[in-house]
């Protein structure tokens, strides 16, 4: 991509998102969501193959509508209360219709459908714009709001979007579309939280935007798109899978890696919040999505030697250093004995 | 709720219901999405002037501009789709699926 539209894009991603997290009326923040949408476009069609085309397409729908939606449900509180303060958002049909917006824009179930094939139509590294950076401006406006929504329709969404991340994630074989039902899972975690502690529900984005950046930074190095090729690609960078696997366990929330940690606490949270039986389901319903991390985990492990399979195997890379994915997975898996020093600084 | 307010909701609800509804090609759903931010904009231009607040008064402006932007990128995503699926059908987007 010509360098000078891919500094503006990025430079203009950086820009909504921050514009949307730091505003305090609604229309900032719908003219960050904006920006954000807008700048991500050519992104992830810069390829223009009919595969990036079509998950434009069906992000910008998505997205637009989504973003509509926020626009009407402030401008419906506004018309009750007199004011356009995010925090104060009372009216329970605007906050109806933001959950409903911002589940649209997350990805939540059941407005998830468009976020496998999006994530699948984009480069790797797109697809890692898209779940962590497009991710932080709905969850800043839902933690703004988290006071007066209601309960039990956060905690549906939260359930079902763990089953449904989990479920549907067992047969897949394409990496980003894995990741794409994962990333649906830690949402549901992120959102069955946000009413009781909003804390945690930030601790378990920054986890999961480590976690997730890791695997998928891993994955853009050794340019693997389907299981197939993970089975082979322990030629390329030996290393890198073996650390994969670490940061597999982690995202499934194995101890004593880093991503048991958000789960401990939500569970805790939620049995302290008397809420015991939803606490069972959503740790039993993560226990779908562990399989299918662990088939990704077992299939980059599989074939190092001295086991080694008769595929054809890959050709090594020039590039063996990478500083970002190395810092990224030392943090994603070794974070866990530092839990006390992380729930006081919250 | 005012007959005024009722009416910008079921503009707001009508366009939104057909945008979740279209069926055969993409500009409809443009369509339907422009529509819906045309619902948002007559609101927006009447709240300043029903609460005496001038310093609002240029936020439909800026309202209008990010959507035609969109409106914008919208069609050229429908050229786009023209270049590479042939058409803006919708049953056409089906390369992506599970």
């Amino acid at each position: 991509m010509n360098p000078h539209a891919k500094l503006i894009c990025t430079v203009s991603l950086i820009m909504g998102t921050s514009i949307t997290i730091s505003s305090n009326h609604w229309i900032l923040a719908w003219t960050g969501l904006e920006i954000n949408t807008l700048a991500i476009i050519p992104l992830i069609s810069k390829s223009h193959h009919p595969r990036a085309i079509e998950a434009t397409i069906k992000y910008f729908l998505t997205q637009s509508t989504a973003s509509a939606l926020i626009l009407f449900s402030s401008m419906t509180n506004a018309w009750s209360t007199g004011q356009w303060d995010i925090t104060q958002l009372n009216h329970p049909t605007s906050c109806l219709m933001l959950t409903m917006a911002i589940a649209i824009k997350l990805g939540l179930v059941p407005f998830h459908f468009w976020f496998p094939e999006v994530l699948q139509g984009s480069s790797l590294i797109t697809a890692l714009l898209l779940s962590t950076l497009m991710k932080l401006p709905p969850i800043t406006l839902l933690l703004l709001t988290s006071q007066s929504l209601n309960t039990t329709l956060l905690t549906l969404l939260a359930i079902s979007s763990t089953l449904i991340g989990g479920w549907m994630g067992l047969n897949q074989t394409q990496t980003r579309k894995i990741l794409a039902f994962s990333s649906i899972s830690h949402l549901g975690w992120m959102i069955m939280i946000i009413s009781y502690n909003p804390q945690l529900t930030i601790l378990t984005f920054i986890l999961y935007t480590i976690m997730t950046s890791t695997v998928f930074l891993s994955l853009a190095q050794i340019k693997v798109l389907k299981l197939s090729t993970l089975l082979i690609s322990w030629t390329k960078t030996p290393m890198l899978n073996a650390t994969v696997m670490l940061t597999l366990l982690s995202l499934a929330g194995l101890p004593p890696l880093t991503g048991f940690m958000p789960k401990w606490l939500i569970i805790q949270e939620l049995t302290k919040q008397e809420m015991t039986p939803m606490a069972t389901i959503i740790t039993m319903l993560s226990l779908l999505s562990l399989f299918f991390y662990l088939r990704l985990a077992y299939h980059s492990t599989i074939t190092l030697p001295p086991n080694s399979s008769n595929h054809m195997k890959l050709w090594r890379t020039n590039k063996t250093l990478n500083t970002p994915t190395a810092i990224l997975t030392a943090l994603s898996t070794t974070l866990l004995p530092l839990s006390p020093l992380i729930i006081t600084m919250l | 709720m005012s007959p005024l307010h009722f009416s910008f909701y079921s503009a707001f609800t009508f366009s939104s219901l057909g945008l979740a509804f279209h069926r055969t090609h993409l500009i409809s759903a443009l369509l339907c999405l422009e529509s819906m931010m045309l619902s948002m904009f007559i609101p927006l231009s009447i709240w300043p002037v029903e609460n005496q607040t001038p310093s609002f008064a240029l936020v439909p402006i800026l309202m209008l501009a990010f959507s035609a932007c969109e409106t914008g990128t919208g069609l050229a995503m429908l050229v786009a789709s023209a270049r590479t699926h042939g058409s803006d059908h919708l049953h056409n987007l089906n390369l992506l699926q599970c």
